[in-house]
């Protein structure tokens, strides 16, 4: 995850320099791409080294061509394993952002509710999903339902804890226009509340997005495959009882790729639904 | 009849204390003709914008009674278009191109699509954005931003405009050429306008009328009639009969000044 962060920091200051100014695409080239490319290779050399230098085994450090021999000669297994993943994290991701969603605006639209409701739904972002994740088991059973549960779980709340603040972040004096042409409440929350909220909403979903990830491999350590094809989860659980070390590391950097290709994918997504019209989409890009 | 139900506003012995403890405004008694221009002109913290809010009906009073066209605020809102406010900073919603943000007063009140989109189209072009129509609000200058403001208020024709400093973050020239724009309109549609100022130039030049104010706790201290003719043109802030005003109001708010400082 540290090394995925580290690459989703890196295209965001990326993105937002090549929005800021155009230059010659040398120059830009230079600037922006030199660095973490000469980075990379010093790292995968050194990488490659360390192993040989210090005498140790593929098992217990593989060197990045076994990785890379690794995840050549397992292909297929790793690439099944990536396509269930997907499909699971993408559900559960959805599930989120849509519940999510649509819980908050129902606890927005009553103070009651939502002041009653609000400090639970914080208590219980707290909870590690990991901790509960064998009570789901128990009541979704074994295999699919228990880990799409478990993803969904695990991107609900920052989903939910985003929106609820973005709902109440609308500017005072606008309510208060609202009140004077006699808005009804639903008129304030399609027109005013929601809007206002849009880049609280993609900021969660873009949080929760990557959670879902997560939340499907570790749903598949906990939940197992019950009969079905194993994704990513079950293949690293497997290919660490072989001690198949290199075939592990084809499995994280595969995960790593997966979230950022998904982050990098619903940030498309907020850009295109903030960037032409939100001001604090610009605040927030950066 | 009785006589409240002659004016527009009538602010009747107003007293208002908000739960800090604070009194804002305190005895404030005083009645709007229809049809005035009227300014609040007192020093910062003395009760102005909370004596325009209660028009609004954004807050009501402690003691005392205001009422609009012979109607509580409250009641006025929920049933006709007759109050617009102006807020010092332009509160545009920053997601509508500026034709959809002079749309929104009529939206919320349902109606004719069509009749809507030509009010507003109409209003847009007598503030002189009739080009900016499908801009969007951080594309415009802060002049351009009150000018939407002021003809969202608009679009519902209302008869009372409430406007809280509108122009006090706009330079001075901006802010004069939206002074003239302002009561062109006013003159136009005749409507009752409240607005709120501390700038002594701009009261005497816009208002028939100022009610002077003095602070903690918020009192009205004096109201000037300001006998020069409409319409006024710019020639004006350098007559002396215009002086003579700005003299007399500067001078109505400096005693209070004084005279808190003697006690
Ligand atoms: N919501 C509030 N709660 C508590 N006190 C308030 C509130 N609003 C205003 N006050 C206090 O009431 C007094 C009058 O405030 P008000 O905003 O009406 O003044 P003002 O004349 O509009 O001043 P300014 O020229 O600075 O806008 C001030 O002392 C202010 O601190
Ligand atoms: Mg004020």
């Amino acid at each position: 995850m540290a090394m995925s962060e580290v690459e989703m920091t890196k295209q965001q200051t990326a993105l937002a320099e090549a929005g800021k100014k155009k230059k010659p695409v040398a120059s830009t080239f230079k600037e922006m791409y030199l660095g973490p490319i000469v980075a990379f290779v010093l790292f995968i050399s050194l990488w490659q080294l360390i192993p040989v230098v210090l005498g140790l085994p593929h098992y217990i450090l593989p060197k990045p061509t076994d990785v890379w021999e690794a995840t050549v000669s397992d292909w297929a297994l790793l690439a099944e394993a990536i396509r269930i993943t997907i499909f699971e994290s993408v559900i559960g991701f959805l599930l989120s952002a849509v519940i999510g969603i649509g819980v908050s605006v129902l606890l927005a639209s009553s103070k009651i509710l939502e002041r009653s409701i609000y400090p639970y739904a914080i208590i219980l972002q707290t909870i590690p999903v990991v901790a509960v994740a064998p009570i789901v088991v128990i009541w979704f059973g074994a295999g699919f339902n228990s880990i799409v549960v478990i993803s969904f779980l695990i991107g609900f709340f920052p989903v939910i804890s985003n929106t609820l603040m973005g709902l109440n972040s609308a500017d005072k004096n606008m309510d208060e226009l609202f009140t004077l042409y006699n808005a009804s409440r639903w008129q304030r929350m399609w027109k005013l509340r929601i809007p206002a909220a849009m880049p609280y909403i993609m900021a969660g979903l873009k949080i929760s997005c990557t959670l879902s990830i997560v939340g499907a491999i570790v749903g598949e350590y906990v939940a197992g495959i019950g009969g079905g094809n194993g994704g990513l989860g079950y293949a690293i659980t497997v290919a660490a009882i072989q001690v198949k070390t290199s075939f592990l590391f084809s499995c994280g950097i595969a995960a790593a790729l997966l979230g950022i290709s998904f982050y990098l994918l619903i940030s498309l997504f907020s850009k295109m639904m903030l960037g032409s019209w939100h001001e604090s989409a610009m605040k927030s890009e950066k | 009849m009785t006589i409240e139900q002659k004016q527009a506003v009538y602010f009747q012995n107003v007293s208002k204390m908000y739960n800090t403890g604070t009194i804002a405004l305190n005895h404030f008694d005083f009645p709007v003709e229809e049809g005035e221009f009227i300014s609040f002109l007192g020093p910062s913290g003395c009760g102005k914008s909370t004596a325009l809010r209660m028009v609004a009906g954004l807050g009501s009073p402690t003691t005392g009674d205001v009422t609009v066209f012979g109607n509580t605020p409250e009641d006025l809102i929920k049933n006709t278009n007759d109050i617009a406010f102006v807020f010092q900073d332009a509160n545009l919603l920053p997601w509508r191109s500026v034709l959809d943000n002079v749309l929104l007063p009529l939206e919320l009140r349902g109606g004719n699509k069509k009749e809507k989109k030509e009010a507003a189209v109409k209003v847009l072009e007598m503030v002189g954005l009739k080009d900016h129509l499908k801009s969007y609000p951080r594309q415009l200058s802060g002049g351009m931003r009150m000018r939407v403001s002021i003809a969202r208020a608009l679009a519902a024709k209302p008869k009372l405009l409430l406007m809280d400093e509108p122009f006090a973050a706009l330079d001075e020239i901006t802010r004069q050429t939206l002074q003239m724009e302002l009561l062109d309109i006013w003159e136009k549609e005749k409507m009752t306008v409240l607005f709120v100022t501390h700038n002594v130039y701009e009261a005497v030049f816009l208002s028939s009328k100022i009610a002077v104010m003095s602070a903690r706790p918020g009192r009205l201290s004096s109201v000037i009639d300001v006998n020069l003719p409409y319409p006024r043109e710019p020639g004006m802030r350098t007559d002396p009969a215009f002086s003579k005003y700005v003299g007399i109001a500067s001078a109505s708010l400096e005693n209070h000044e004084q005279r808190k400082e003697t006690v």
